[in-house]
């Protein structure tokens, strides 16, 4: 069987493109409440940014530098930059649709109304705009024309514009062109009076601006305005060897990204022929990769209307993560993790544990190391803070601090030297390599010896996003780990790797190895006719040779099902190759993000999780961690996740032999499960059933019975 | 307090490797490795093609060791211990190296002679008890393999026989051949010509009346090869040839590939398996031992002993006895009269305790000296001090410092020679002084005073014997030959024969 035929995988770029209709796909669903269906929306439009910044713009740069190399579903740069332009025009026009057809009215309905058009505005309201336009956004305008003299001003990437055509008053009859960027530093969604009790209205920035162009251009008369947004090759590379000080260069190569080549540009459908012409000609921009649009540009602005107050009933009841019990009022959190290893699984449990334990680690006299990799943190963040404070006080703190994370770069930057500056010892991450994985090392010295506590996950050390993101962590002192993760970071440090490991497996030296030999013991159980079964979630799934090793594995009659949230270049349950594979996508509320691994191993099944997706640039390109779950109790935890979204038929959108997607079939069963809902109903009901245990401080009055 | 955890630091500066582990040490749990922190740095490559360490890797040299003794900080250890070796010790800078070191990192580093380093990793591998216990028992080689020479170590029914440094060492072997061979298949005929060389004289000395059962490997890179397959702690003769052949052929490339190892480590692999194959074919060895030992683990062990944190279940002082009189009986020493100079060496050592405070391991040194004295005649009767001399000076014995092998050397150059003070330490004076009136009183290499009782009696050092034989001789050339032992200890040896009446 010949399966690394072309015909066998799924382009990863187009597989990424069905993940956004999924997406949008909830912004659809009529049963999500409606301020949440606008949430999802304005996600799969700042998705699609960052996707046509990188992905596209990589494309460009191959089609510009003649490289035809086939992907691995068989098409060159060229055939997947026309396939991915028909399938985004088409994309685009869905969710303007969504928002024009479904979403719009329904929030008139629900009284909140978008003026689309300056000209719908009342008397008062137009006072009222006319007042907040030169009271908050004339001062920080910079409109510049374009003349002889004057060349084409460079417009920021993601930039939303207003372009105008005019004409001078003293009569000249040349047109001429100028533009004003709408400030982003202004909220662009700003709430007016409204005309109707009981009605609230909003209006967007750019809309003010547009009713008002002529205040800028006093000795012009404006013949029209049109908003429009460029989207800019955001994607840089260093030759890092080449490079002495790679912080300089990353902060230089950020400033660089507002310039690089224009390759996407919006406006709305109804733009004057003569603005788009002169756009068209000064950005160098093809015709294919303009997006007439009938509304809004950049649908993020949905995000802001989503976070207006008073519709509280349009959306799902906020999700409070819960404490750990063993964990509560100030626990010695060591005495915990010396009592047994602890499960994290966030948002459902609450961050807070991860967090205290570099909180608690840096005050311990005990501690004499922290040691921990930083990929994405949140602005002030309490774990940054902690560093600071145990490198203050004498203990030795390495910190690795990520400085290539995509589109993070800038704000790493600002921590790392924040630490640096506390006495932390900070390695800016490692030559030619991204350091992903997820790992905190706390050395203490106890009576007997030195003990290593170790965090390890699969999500980053981010308490924002640990609200949002579903992800395991493991908290855990177990020996061999503990000597494990001393040797990562010890080869973080730019030491030779340990003779051997004892239970963790690092990308890229080892990991893809782990999995294909994980795999193909599934596929020795499945050829001695014992029963072989494969259960994988991740985010994407698209190295070549793994989706080759599951293909073999299928044929042997290993069971494989795959929970796969994003791109997946596999294709499931194609007769005579992947017959014994399902491919299961979930989009849900929280973004599912954690990554696992059940092999059932004839009976003495073993789980891992880890920072690695099956890609190529997870297992060749970046450091990751793929830990074993050991403990029995938190092993049947771990496969209770698995289980359940296995058996979700809400949120679940399942992958067909072609690459689309179709909702499980219910008919018959009528039961809805929602793997996400059921996480939450569990973690609370856990808490309430052994909460009444706990002290409490009411007081007790004494009744006669 | 009940159960003290020392912590320590022990660092090895190899001629490919630095190496730092982190120990902690207890009465109840022994010895436990903390952290490992290894950096890749040829240092041998200077020295074996350039015979010195440039200033450029001496630079580099420092930045880790400061960035280990910064680790070594955060785990607050209460001692630590720095190692060179060959790299070190056979560069022509070697002092301007170290001395750069402790300026720029503080760190003080001893440089290891050959044998003290051997005797180190002897320590460490005598810490692996299954290994160590086992093939002990029977006719067994300890090979270890480093960077610049390999010692070989014949031991027979638990004691040391003889061992003998050869200059196989895996970086030496490489950097000499990279030049010569230009493929892997001419690599491995030259390899072998190469090492059967040494191999071949090695075999035909010293093996030549002993069957070798055992083959146990110890060195810093074997630890990258896993030998072993299964439960059982050896491979077989037949096992070991499978997975040769597997390997030799193969470039470093390849080989870092199936082994899944670095390519530095790979490149030295080559040499060392090589080299167990062709140990095999000179022997009649079936099993071939890998423990994972290196340098680090000796340090410990050495620390941990004379702390007396724990106790070693192996007497090494019987080692380097029963190595010292292999080499007297190599070297014909009249059996008899050794050991009558030994025993009366020794009474004469405890008899005066007060006078030299000296201690056990100068009694030890003692009794080495006196075991060896004669060894010079087999070389030459009319200079057996100068012969003796470097006769001492040319066997390696594990378990000496380079200065205690040299004090016993001088200490048989000048039993028979004019004594110069200039020459001497007080340590070496005051040993000679004893083994000159030891060996005074078998003048006749007769044995005639089996019977000596040594007293101290004030000023005189009372010899008793009350042998029916003629001393004449003895009594008649005493006066010479005690008169320096009245010069350093100011005490009078007397000579007594006191017949007993049958």
């Amino acid at each position: 069987m010949e399966y690394s035929n072309a015909d066998n995988f799924i382009n990863r770029e187009l597989s990424w493109m069905e993940f956004n209709s999924r997406v949008l796909g909830e912004a659809r669903d009529k049963s999500i409440p409606l301020f949440e269906r606008l949430k999802f929306l304005s996600i799969t439009a700042s998705n699609l940014d960052e996707f046509v910044m990188i992905r596209v713009a990589s494309l460009k740069d191959m089609v510009n530098a003649g490289y035809s190399k086939k992907d691995i579903a068989g098409l060159t740069p060229k055939q997947q930059l026309e396939a991915i332009g028909a399938k985004e025009h088409e994309f685009v026009n869905q969710q303007y649709s969504t928002l024009n057809r479904s979403l719009l009215p329904l929030l008139e309905k629900n009284h909140l109304t978008l003026i689309r058009n300056f000209e719908e505005l009342d008397e008062k309201q137009s006072e009222f705009v006319d007042q907040y336009f030169m009271n908050e956004i004339y001062p920080v305008l910079t409109p510049m024309a374009v003349d002889s003299s004057r060349p084409f001003p460079l417009i920021r990437n993601k930039t939303l514009n207003l372009a105008s055509l005019m004409r001078k008053k003293n009569g000249d009859k040349e047109l001429e062109f100028a533009t004003v960027q709408v400030p982003s530093v202004l909220p662009r969604v700003v709430e007016i009076p409204s005309g109707t009790e009981g009605q609230r209205t909003i209006i967007l920035l750019e809309e003010i601006i547009e009713k008002n162009i002529q205040k800028l251009y006093l000795n012009y008369n404006v013949i029209s305005t049109h908003p429009y947004r460029i989207m800019r090759n955001a994607d840089f590379e260093i030759d890092e060897e080449e490079v002495a000080d790679l912080l300089q260069e990353i902060q230089r190569q950020i400033k660089k990204r507002q310039w690089g080549e224009a390759i996407k540009l919006e406006v709305q459908d109804n733009m004057d022929k003569r603005l788009l012409k002169i756009l068209k000609k000064n950005l160098r921009i093809d015709d294919n990769d303009i997006y007439s649009i009938n509304g809004p540009l950049d649908l993020t602005f949905l995000m802001k209307v989503y976070g207006l107050d008073g519709f509280e009933h349009l959306k799902h009841a906020k999700y409070v993560p819960q404490e750990l019990l063993q964990l509560e009022n100030d626990a010695d959190i060591f005495e915990q993790i010396r009592n047994s290893d602890i499960l994290l699984h966030h948002p459902y449990d609450s961050f807070d544990p991860v967090v205290d334990f570099v909180r608690q680690a840096a005050k311990d006299d005990k501690v004499l190391a922290i040691k921990q990799t930083l990929y994405r943190v949140s602005g002030n963040s309490p774990i940054i803070a902690s560093l600071a404070e145990a490198a203050e006080r004498g203990k030795q703190v390495t910190v690795l601090v990520e400085l290539k994370a995509r589109f993070d770069e800038e704000n790493n930057i600002i921590w790392a030297k924040k630490l640096e500056k506390a006495g932390c010892h900070v390695i800016y991450g490692l030559m030619g390599l991204k350091t992903h994985c997820k790992i905190t090392l706390v050395v203490r010295r106890e009576d007997d010896g030195i003990r290593r506590y170790v965090h390890l996950g699969t999500g980053n050390y981010n308490d924002s996003t640990a609200k949002l993101y579903t992800d395991l962590g493991l908290l855990t002192c177990a020996n061999q780990i503990g000597e494990d993760a001393t040797a990562v970071f010890n080869m973080i440090s730019g030491y030779s790797e340990p003779i051997r490991w004892n239970k963790l497996a690092l990308a890229p030296l080892w990991l893809r190895n782990k999995f294909l030999k994980l795999i193909d013991r599934e596929i020795g159980h499945a050829v001695n006719g014992e029963t072989a079964y494969v259960i994988a979630k991740m985010n994407s799934l698209c190295d070549k040779t793994i989706i080759e090793k599951l293909y073999e594995a299928s044929g042997k009659g290993v069971k494989i099902e795959l929970i796969v949230r994003g791109i997946c270049c596999l294709k499931p349950g194609v007769p005579g190759l992947s017959d014994n594979i399902s491919v299961r996508s979930i989009v849900g509320n929280f973004l599912e993000h954690a990554r696992i691994f059940y092999f059932e191993n004839g009976g003495s099944s073993e789980i891992y999780m880890g920072s690695a997706d099956w890609m190529p640039r997870n297992l060749d390109k970046r450091v990751e961690i793929l830990f074993p779950v050991e403990d029995e109790k938190l092993k049947e935890q771990v496969l209770h996740v698995l289980n359940v979204q296995l058996a979700d038929n809400e949120k679940a959108h399942i992958m067909q032999a072609d690459g689309s997607y179709e909702k499980p079939d219910r008919r018959g069963r009528k039961e809805s499960i929602n793997a996400q809902e059921i996480f939450c109903e569990e973690t609370i009901k856990r808490n309430q059933v052994t909460g009444r245990k706990r002290k409490t401080r009411t007081f007790k009055p004494r009744t006669s019975n | 307090m009940k159960n003290m955890v020392t912590t320590f630091a022990a660092i090895s500066i190899g001629s490919y490797e630095l190496e730092m582990k982190i120990f902690e040490l207890s009465p109840k749990n022994g010895i436990r490795e903390v952290d490992r922190i290894s950096h890749v740095i040829e240092l041998g490559r200077d020295t074996y093609n350039k015979d010195k360490i440039s200033f450029e890797m001496v630079d580099k040299l420092c930045d880790i060791l400061y960035d280990f003794s910064r680790i070594m900080k955060g785990y607050k250890v209460k001692a630590y211990r720095a190692c060179a070796t060959s790299a070190i010790r056979e560069a022509v800078n070697s002092k301007n190296v170290l001395d750069r070191v402790k300026v720029r990192t503080g760190l003080d580093v001893n440089l290891l002679s050959n044998s003290e380093q051997r005797f180190i990793s002897y320590k460490a591998f005598s810490m692996k008890d299954q290994v160590a216990d086992q093939a002990m028992k029977e006719c067994t080689l300890l090979v270890d393999i480093g960077a610049g020479s390999a010692q070989i170590t014949l031991f027979d029914k638990g004691n040391l026989i003889t061992t003998q440094n050869i200059r196989l060492g895996v970086l030496r072997i490489r950097e000499l051949l990279a030049r010569l061979a230009q493929n892997a298949d001419k690599y491995k005929g030259i390899l072998e010509e190469y090492i059967d060389n040494d191999l071949e004289t090695f075999t035909k000395i010293f093996l030549e009346n002993y069957k070798v059962s055992n083959i146990v490997g110890t060195g810093e890179n074997l630890s990258y090869v896993n030998f072993a397959q299964g439960e059982k702690p050896y491979v077989t003769k037949k096992e070991f040839t499978k997975i040769y052949e597997q390997l030799i052929g193969n470039s470093e490339e390849e080989l870092a590939d199936k082994l899944d190892i670095p390519q530095t480590h790979a490149s030295l692999v080559a040499p060392s398996l090589m080299l167990f194959a062709r140990l095999f074919s000179f022997t009649d060895a079936g099993k071939l031992w890998t423990p994972d030992v290196k340098l680090c683990d000796g340090l410990v062990v050495d620390y941990a002993q004379k702390n007396r944190l724990i106790k070693l279940k192996h007497d090494f002082n019987e080692d380097i006895l029963s190595a010292t009189r292999q080499i007297a009986s190599r070297y014909r020493c009249n059996e008899a009269h050794t050991q009558f100079v030994e025993k009366t060496a020794l009474g004469i050592f405890d008899a005066i305790k007060k006078l030299h405070g000296l201690g056990e391991r100068e009694r030890l040194i003692l009794q080495l000296a006196a075991i060896m004295h004669d060894s010079g005649k087999f070389v030459s009767l009319m200079y057996p001090s100068e012969a003796g001399y470097d006769i001492i000076m040319a066997s390696e014995i594990i378990g000496l410092s380079h200065e205690e092998r040299q004090t016993v050397a001088k200490i048989i150059k000048y039993n028979a020679k004019d004594f110069d003070y200039r020459e001497m330490s007080l340590t070496e004076s005051k040993l000679t002084a004893i083994l000159r009136l030891a060996n005074a009183l078998d003048r006749s290499h007769r044995q005639k005073m089996k019977d000596i009782k040594v007293t101290l009696d004030g000023n005189e050092l009372v010899i008793m014997t009350s042998t029916y034989e003629d001393i004449t001789l003895e009594y008649g050339l005493f006066k010479e030959k005690t008169e320096l032992f009245e010069e350093i200890y100011g005490v009078k040896p007397v000579l007594r024969q006191h017949k007993i009446s049958r």
